[in-house]
């Protein structure tokens, strides 16, 4: 597959949201636009990864790349395709695919016409851009392109309690955005670039040269430094992130908006929207800000992220227990479950990046193997929290409300509706044959050397989570009916067909995650890896030479090691490799641009910017 | 010149603050126009100051970032503007454009549904409580009585 296809994948529902826009009265063409368009992301997404994932596991995947306009890397917009990009696309595309189908019967048709359908395409278009995206700047795009159309969702259809909701969504999003693109502007400031790659190669550069020191191959004068604001600039950048995906303390906005979107968008939301900020986390913090050989400045990283894991995973799913509706318990139980992926990437930070993991499976490290269990986590997470929220679309049909207190006999009334409900629900609490088993086992697994407390919690959250899905299941299901009037079930049955659709779509998803898991895996411990080596990355997007320094310094380690066994540590400081390669080869970019421009671009600046 | 553009940005951070604080929505619209415009002031910074001291102390403005012009080209990076904050800062600038027309409408579309835009009375004001249910099925009301109703 080529990588210029890799461009079609935002541009695609870009294109559907515009002749949607043109189209506003036809529901019918509309409703047939939307679903080819998140048809062809999956069916696009789905060949990406399948072509990048080499047959044999042990060979790493490959990325693809797209520069826009043939600009090459660090001056132009890259988009990437890596398997975690590609995974989380497809499972994006599902999981809106889902919902969408879900809310032409439980979406008000008043409300549907008042541009619901471009309205979910700018969305995924905004979402897909995120995933892609190869520099810091692109992804603010990307994140504002997602929240503007979602600032449209959450107040369509103008309730009340939208309204006031909408204020505290629109103003806390608007926050975290300046906030940053502030962080982008001086990520800028600092380094002089925004690309990610380039970014990645100059901490890489700046760890292979502390380790060159500590060698003895170069002297004190020649070691690269990363400028000091670099580590609170990430903690900016963290905070953002955290805010979009709903770590502890910043997931209070959630809880209260969610419940009051229709439906169907609830679903949407509550799979896509929280994924996105991990995902900028995983995407940045292991490659660029949260690096080996940093002065330690990855352990303080790891620590915020270990503890926010924590209380995450933890007090959100006391504050699930204790919710009386069912909308307000799944909305909860997204940050909950947020908390898994936020530990994940704690233990993948926390722990040396050579470490390997003990056991059958041989080549991999135990960061890679957490960050693994991190991307299943998402995938299956956004897939089964989408089919929970659809469920409880079908069954505020039945009895319309989601009050605990006033549901009841759905399993007598609605067999089918409690197949689905208890499959998510059960991925979701993690029961062996389904996802949810899979993604945690992993994560809590990887964390029981180093963070044995997180994986404790993670166990306990896991039967405080059972607990919340028996209450919803006992009162819904089990328990008598109690409210007098409802609609009849064949009512609801004929009229609520692709609410069905859409649900009982997710729910088969979501038992194919678990009963395929190791299909799944062979991507997620690919995406791992990935992740955790940046190596592939840097070179796919900058290019064959985007690394060699690094390389000219570790080839210079290894020449000093083999003299030092031979006897001879004399001869360690007499040769250079790395100064000879950088004299020997003109700086790769800017051999591209004009001698003149060379100068200009930065990067190519004073102290503080790592020349090429 | 950086100091001026820091205690600027600090001027405009703290009013825009002060006014999302305040309890009136009006004045969170203001706030949330002046954020954007204090961090692309921010984002302006990066490019470094615009004049360069020359030879015996003459201060020179930057140049415009075009190569060919003149005797910029000897060293581009001391004497040219770096252009890209400011390409950031349009694209910021579109961006919270966007945003201001969205938080306007969001202003007038609720003083027509709750007539006030005090942030204290719009929390005083009750739900209506029917999520959308059934898509053109009626839900009648249900005749039991709602807990919350008798407690209050």
């Amino acid at each position: 597959m080529s990588g210029n296809l890799v461009g079609l994948i935002p541009i695609l529902p870009l294109v559907a949201a515009l002749i949607q826009l043109v189209l506003p009265g036809r529901v019918g063409a509309c409703r047939a636009i939307g679903v080819v368009s998140l048809l062809s992301i999956l069916a696009l997404s789905v060949g990406a990864v399948i072509s990048i994932t080499p047959s044999d596991p042990s060979q790493q995947a490959g990325v693809l790349v797209s520069q826009m306009g043939d600009w090459a890397a660090p001056y132009g917009i890259t988009l990437a395709l890596d398997s975690l990009s590609g995974v989380l696309i497809a499972a994006a595309a599902a999981v809106a695919l889902g919902s969408y189908i879900h809310s032409f019967s439980s979406l008000d048709p008043a409300v549907e016409k008042r541009y619901f359908h471009p309205l979910v395409q700018l969305l995924m278009f905004g979402v897909n851009l995120s995933f892609l995206t190869g520099d810091l700047f692109n992804l603010f795009v990307g994140f504002e392109v997602m929240l503007m159309a979602s600032y449209g969702l959450v107040t369509l259809g103008t309730s009340r309690a939208q309204m006031r909701q909408a204020y505290k969504y629109v103003l806390l999003n608007v926050l975290a955005g300046t906030i940053f693109l502030m962080a982008a502007g001086m990520v800028y400031g600092l380094m002089g670039t925004l690309n990610m790659a380039d970014l990645a190669r100059m901490v890489a550069e700046a760890e292979a040269s502390q380790k060159a020191y500590a060698a003895g191959v170069i002297t004190a004068d020649e070691v690269q430094t990363l400028p000091a604001g670099f580590t609170p600039l990430a903690v900016l950048l963290l905070m953002v992130f955290a805010l979009k995906g709903g770590f502890f303390p910043l997931w209070f906005w959630l809880p209260d908006t969610y419940p009051t979107l229709p439906i169907g968008i609830a679903g949407l939301f509550g799979g896509l929207l929280t994924k996105v900020g991990v995902y900028a986390v995983a995407r940045t913090f292991p490659a660029i800000f949260a690096s080996d050989g940093m002065g330690g400045s990855d352990r303080a990283l790891a620590w915020i992220l270990a503890v926010a894991a924590a209380f995450t995973m933890f007090f959100a799913v006391l504050g699930a227990v204790s919710q009386g509706r069912v909308r307000r318990i799944l909305a909860v139980h997204v940050i909950s479950q947020v908390g898994y992926m936020v530990f994940g990437l704690a233990v993948a930070l926390w722990v040396p990046r050579a470490l390997s993991l003990d056991g059958g499976m041989a080549g991999l490290t135990v960061a890679g193997y957490a960050m693994a269990g991190c991307v299943f986590y998402m995938v299956q997470h956004m897939v089964v929290k989408c089919s929970l929220f659809l469920c409880c679309g079908i069954m505020e049909m039945h009895a319309g409300t989601d009050k605990l207190d006033r549901l009841g006999g759905l399993l007598k009334r609605d067999t089918a509706l409690a197949v689905l409900f208890f499959v998510a629900a059960m991925s979701l609490v993690g029961l062996p044959p389904l996802s949810g088993f899979f993604g945690k086992m992993v994560i809590i697994q990887a964390g029981w050397r180093e963070l044995w407390p997180l994986s404790v919690i993670g166990l306990l959250t896991g039967a405080l989570t059972l607990l919340s899905m028996l209450k919803i299941w006992s009162y819904g299901f089990w328990n008598p009916p109690k409210a007098a009037v409802v609609n009849a079930p064949e009512q609801v049955r004929r009229r609520g067909r692709s609410a069905y659709g859409g649900a009982a779509m997710l729910v088969g998803l979501a038992l194919f995650l678990g009963f395929g898991a190791e299909l799944i895996y062979r991507v997620a411990l690919q995406a791992g890896d990935q992740i955790m080596d940046r190596r592939p990355y840097i070179t796919a997007v900058l290019g064959e030479d985007g690394l060699e320094r690094v390389e000219a310094y570790e080839l210079a380690i290894a020449e000093a090691e083999a003299q030092a066994e031979q006897g001879d540590p004399a001869l360690r400081l007499v040769e250079t490799p790395a100064d000879e390669a950088e004299a020997a080869t003109p700086p790769a970019m800017a051999s591209a641009v004009p001698e003149t421009l060379a100068g200009v671009i930065p990067g190519a600046g004073p102290e503080g910017r790592a020349p090429r | 010149m950086s100091l001026v553009l820091a205690v600027c940005v600090a001027v405009v951070f703290g009013t825009s603050v002060y006014l999302l604080l305040s309890r009136e929505l009006k004045a969170v619209a203001m706030g949330v126009f002046l954020l954007g415009h204090a961090a692309n002031l921010c984002v302006l910074a990066q490019s470094g100051p615009p004049i360069v001291v020359g030879e015996e102390g003459a201060v020179l403005a930057k140049r415009p970032p075009i190569l060919g012009q003149g005797e910029a080209a000897a060293a581009p990076l001391q004497t040219l503007v770096d252009p890209l904050p400011q390409a950031l800062i349009l694209t910021a600038i579109v961006i919270s454009f966007g945003v201001m027309a969205f938080v306007l409408t969001l202003l007038v579309v609720t003083s027509r549904e709750a007539e006030t835009l005090d942030t204290h009375e719009l929390m005083l004001l009750e739900d209506e409580d029917v999520p959308t249910p059934l898509a053109g099925v009626a839900v009648r009301p249900s005749p039991v009585v709602e807990p919350e109703a008798k407690a209050a």
